[in-house]
């Protein structure tokens, strides 16, 4: 017999949107990340008015609750950690409304990032905001995280392009913010809501804006023999004001693994690469392209290439972003970290995470949004040598807190959710987590909404939990 | 003297220093909000004593609204209660200027002036070109989130603000965001206090991100015989290619206010005016004088003038600081915040168009094209004293604002006190999330010691 949670369920939403076998609950156990937690029923609703009593029904039975997009995440933030219900927006997945006047599209949380791109590419727009993972996350996931992406660096991440949310409060009150204007009166809400990663308010409508394609495009490759010469381009980049869109930087060892898989035409025989990208007018583009060659060859660059056309460059941009899924063929594992430092801390962070590497044993590789300043290092390991998954997450603590150190934070995409909670005292006074944890309380007083996500758990300064046994990860990130 | 008594101002004086702590009527009344004032002024020089400050006005239960360059101290609905002018000026100083990482770290004091000049030493700046540009505070600006012509290309304070340290009511002091370009850890908890007219926490530190000054600027003027091409002309640029840094539309008479002293005489001021600001190097500037060269025709305009430098300059410091010009001009004025997407503008221009006929009352307007109207209403007779016709005006955009086909949200920015009573407040009618807000401001200030009353939804 079904526990009543489930039959209540099933008479709300009907047999076909409610799971809670035991091999069904195992594929929403994890995420892109290396955590776990295992949901007691996995739903998929199809309306904002479904998630309301969805979420009424969670009271009822005092019933944890996680929203879920794709599950692409790299925190945690998408697992049941204690368990309850699993709300997957996947059938919530229709574009809404597509204003071209205006520029903005209206979506529903559980349209896939690119998507929304395709649905708009004809009228000269798309979604700026790109995820590596864009093929499959989904807007409502990106909202959650507050995701950003290589093109981050010259148009800003999601918050930037979102003016206006529908949202059920964890009372199951349905409150729209904002609109398709740029700004509203009154608290920015929804400033607070993106980023929040589903701990505050169940998202079920964005309305996001729509760019305009740029006139002009070119992608440059910077191949270079020493990690010091590439850092140090992109501080000089950012020095001498050039803003490419994006400036990512990948390693000789994420390269050669890349170069393998996706065969993009990246130099196996480099200390590292940088793929930068200039868009705009074409005047923009050549006068910036010329400039940041001229940086690359200043610092000793033994190469600069310019992708000749379109198939060239997405055979790059393809290289970067099924960079971890490369990885993930040469390892059962990985960890990837988010930390940010300022930009003119660059090239002493690199040489930091390179003497973590050399003194836990471990192979990093590094690929990430340099002009950010936004690293990812992607440590490799075995889930079944425990001995070394207590290397990793020695390894990973030290270099956050190299980056905090730097005056940099903890996360600069992926978010905080279950795996850099209890790291949150590295950046923040126990004043500054009351705080959040009143405002939290505030919209969550029961708490049910995807609970121990954020905010550390009660443990002291600097302790990480351990005891998550990894389960596989090679989800393109 | 009421409140505070003798032995509150001795505590404030034990934290401040006696010589920060004014009571002369002078110094009151230039910090009195919508005719109340203050019995006592208090000025912090650092963090640790705004701490100390609000924890006695809690204890206390005083009542203080923070100011600085005291600009924009008529926003807002009428303070409830107003005990304490926290006076942040003398905390001015830039804590950190990181040109390389293009951030920088300053105290709510700093004038934007002065940060500006800094910034440009590095040939950077803040795309900050807002009113009272010679007086206004960093603090003010981001408090009020005061608007500004940049805002086309670069976004508002909420785009490129990184982090804030603040002071609750409660006196606590917490930090939200970082110093760094990218971050989500935690809740952003500073993107509540931009525009929250202090009633939330004090800032006592802001973080930015800097942008380099472009090598090259153009501004052109396109005239319009109405109002219809005036913001198609807009939409085609929007639906271009090109990203001007500023793209505003001044009907008639904001035209006139912005072009009459002295105007090239080949604008014609009387018409419908679109004014694009180019920005990059120079190719890419002579590129935006054929493009527009082009659309302008293409849209019927009167013509295309390109401004020399001297007369863009003057152009944009009249943009930056037209509700100053307005009031300067009519003290009695009643300026809308209007935030409207840009498909609705010609028939909502047109809408309060019609009501200002009908009122018989004068009305400016200057529209930044992405998305906020900047709506003045004044009464010819009563220049310096606010008229019945003006504050039935004031309820009536209310009205107009909410009409389906525009639903937008408008604040009445600027105007006498007391029209703010007269058309029921500044804040328009009453919205569902004003509860959550009172929720957020709970959290912050539970016994209401922060600007009182002055907030949406009588927070």
């Amino acid at each position: 017999m079904q526990p009543q949670l489930i039959r209540d369920l099933v008479a709300l939403l009907g047999q076909n949107a409610v799971l809670s076998e035991a091999e069904d609950l195992m594929l929403y156990e994890y995420d892109g990340s290396v955590e776990l937690g295992s949901p007691k029923v996995i739903v998929f609703p199809c309306t904002t008015g479904e998630v309301a009593e969805i979420v009424r029904l969670a009271n009822r039975h005092n019933t944890p609750l996680v929203g879920r997009g794709a599950g692409t995440g790299l925190s945690g933030g998408a697992i049941a950690r204690d368990g309850g219900i699993v709300l997957v927006f996947s059938r919530m997945n229709r574009i809404l409304e597509i204003d071209a006047v205006n520029q903005r599209a209206v979506v529903q949380p559980g349209v896939v990032n690119l998507d929304l791109t395709r649905a708009v590419e004809h009228l000269g727009l798309y979604y700026a905001p790109d995820p590596s993972s864009q093929r499959a996350c989904t807007i409502g996931g990106n909202v959650a995280e507050n995701s950003g992406g290589p093109h981050t660096l010259a148009y800003g991440v999601t918050a930037n392009h979102v003016t206006g949310l529908e949202v059920v409060l964890p009372d199951g009150e349905i409150v729209r913010m904002g609109g398709k204007s740029i700004e509203s009166t009154g608290y920015d809400l929804s400033g607070l809501i993106v980023g929040s990663e589903g701990t505050l308010a169940l998202v079920t409508e964005i309305t996001v804006k729509l760019s305009r394609k740029p006139e002009a495009v070119k992608t440059l490759l910077a191949v270079y023999d020493t990690l010091d010469d590439t850092t140090e381009t992109v501080v000089d980049i950012t020095v001498r004001a050039i803003t490419p869109a994006a400036c990512e930087m990948l390693d000789g060892f994420t390269l050669r693994a890349v170069e393998d898989y996706v065969r993009a035409g990246f130099p196996k025989d480099c200390a590292a690469v940088l793929l930068i990208e200039v868009e705009g007018l074409t005047e923009t583009v050549e006068a910036q392209a010329a400039a940041i060659t001229e940086v690359c060859r200043a610092h000793n660059a033994r190469e600069v290439r310019v992708a000749r056309d379109d198939r060239e460059r997405d055979l790059l941009w393809k290289g970067r972003k099924n960079a971890f899924g490369a990885l993930g063929r040469l390892s059962p594992m990985y960890y990837v970290q988010d930390g940010v430092i300022p930009r003119t801390r660059l090239p002493e962070t690199l040489r930091c995470i390179e003497e973590v590497s050399r003194k836990y044993d471990l192979q990093i590789g590094n690929i990430f949004h340099a002009g950010d300043g936004n690293l990812h290092p992607l440590i490799l390991f075995d889930e079944r040598d425990r001995a070394q998954f207590q290397r990793v997450v020695a390894a990973g603590t030290e270099i956050m807190k190299h980056c905090v150190s730097v005056g940099g934070a903890l996360t600069g995409e992926h978010g905080v959710g279950m795996e850099k909670n209890e790291l949150m005292p590295l950046m923040f006074t126990q004043e500054d987590l009351d705080l959040m944890s009143r405002v939290r309380a505030a919209f969550n007083p029961a708490g049910l909404l995807n609970p121990g996500k954020v905010l550390p758990m009660g443990k002291a300064c600097g302790e990480i939990r351990v005891q998550s046994m990894p389960v596989s990860a090679t989800t393109p990130a | 003297m009421s409140r505070p008594a003798q032995a509150s101002l001795t505590r404030l004086e034990e934290i401040v220093g006696s010589a920060h702590v004014l009571t002369d009527s002078a110094e009151l009344a230039a910090r009195q909000v919508d005719e109340v004032r203050p019995s006592a002024v208090v000025q912090p020089s650092e963090a640790a004593q705004v701490v100390d400050i609000l924890r006695f006005a809690a204890t206390e239960k005083l009542s203080v609204i923070p100011c600085g360059g005291r600009t924009k101290l008529g926003i807002g609905s009428p303070p409830a209660r107003y005990d304490v002018a926290l006076d942040l000026s003398r905390m001015n100083r830039i804590l950190a200027c990181d040109p390389g990482d293009l951030t920088l770290g300053v105290e709510p004091g700093v004038r934007i002036e002065n940060l500006l000049q800094v910034l440009g030493e590095q040939r950077q700046f803040l795309p900050l070109a807002v009113p009272f540009a010679d007086r206004a505070t960093i603090g003010g600006i981001v408090a009020t989130n005061s608007s500004s012509p940049l805002r086309h290309s670069y976004g508002a304070v909420r785009d490129f603000c990184l982090g804030m340290e603040f002071v609750t009511g409660k006196g606590v002091p917490a930090k939200s965001g970082g110093r760094v370009v990218k971050n989500v850890t935690g809740y952003d908890l500073h993107k509540l206090l931009i525009g929250s007219l202090g009633t939330l926490a004090v800032i006592t530190r802001i973080n930015f991100r800097t942008f380099p000054q472009p090598q090259a600027q153009g501004t052109f003027v396109a005239s319009f015989a109405d109002s219809e091409s005036a913001f198609q002309f807009c939409r085609t640029i929007a639906h271009s290619v090109l990203t001007p840094q500023i793209l505003e539309v001044a009907d008639p008479a904001a035209a006139h206010l912005l072009f009459s002293a002295d105007a090239p005489a080949r604008i014609i001021p009387k018409q419908w005016s679109v004014i694009i600001t180019a920005a990059g190097q120079p190719s890419v500037v002579d590129r935006y004088a054929h493009e527009l060269g082009r659309m302008a025709g293409a849209a019927n305009a009167a013509e295309l003038v390109p401004l020399s430098e001297t007369e863009a300059s003057s152009i944009q410091m009249r943009i930056r600081e037209f509700p100053r010009t307005i009031l300067d001009a009519a003290l009695s004025a009643v300026i809308f915040r209007i935030n409207a997407a840009p498909a609705v503008m010609p028939a909502l221009l047109a809408r309060l168009t019609h009501l200002a006929t009908k009122k018989h009352l004068d009305l400016t307007t200057l529209t930044r094209a992405s998305g906020i109207v900047y709506a003045a209403f004044f009464d010819e007779e009563g220049m310096e004293s606010p008229s019945a016709a003006s504050a039935s005006a004031a309820r009536e955009v209310f009205q107009i604002c909410s009409l389906p086909e525009f639903a937008v949200q408008a604040m009445l920015e600027w105007c006498p006190t007391e029209i703010k009573r007269a058309a029921g407040g500044v804040w328009g009618p009453m919205r569902p999330e004003f509860a959550l807000m009172q929720r957020v401001k709970t959290v912050f200030d539970p016994q209401s010691v922060l600007s009182p009353g002055r907030f949406a939804g009588g927070i």
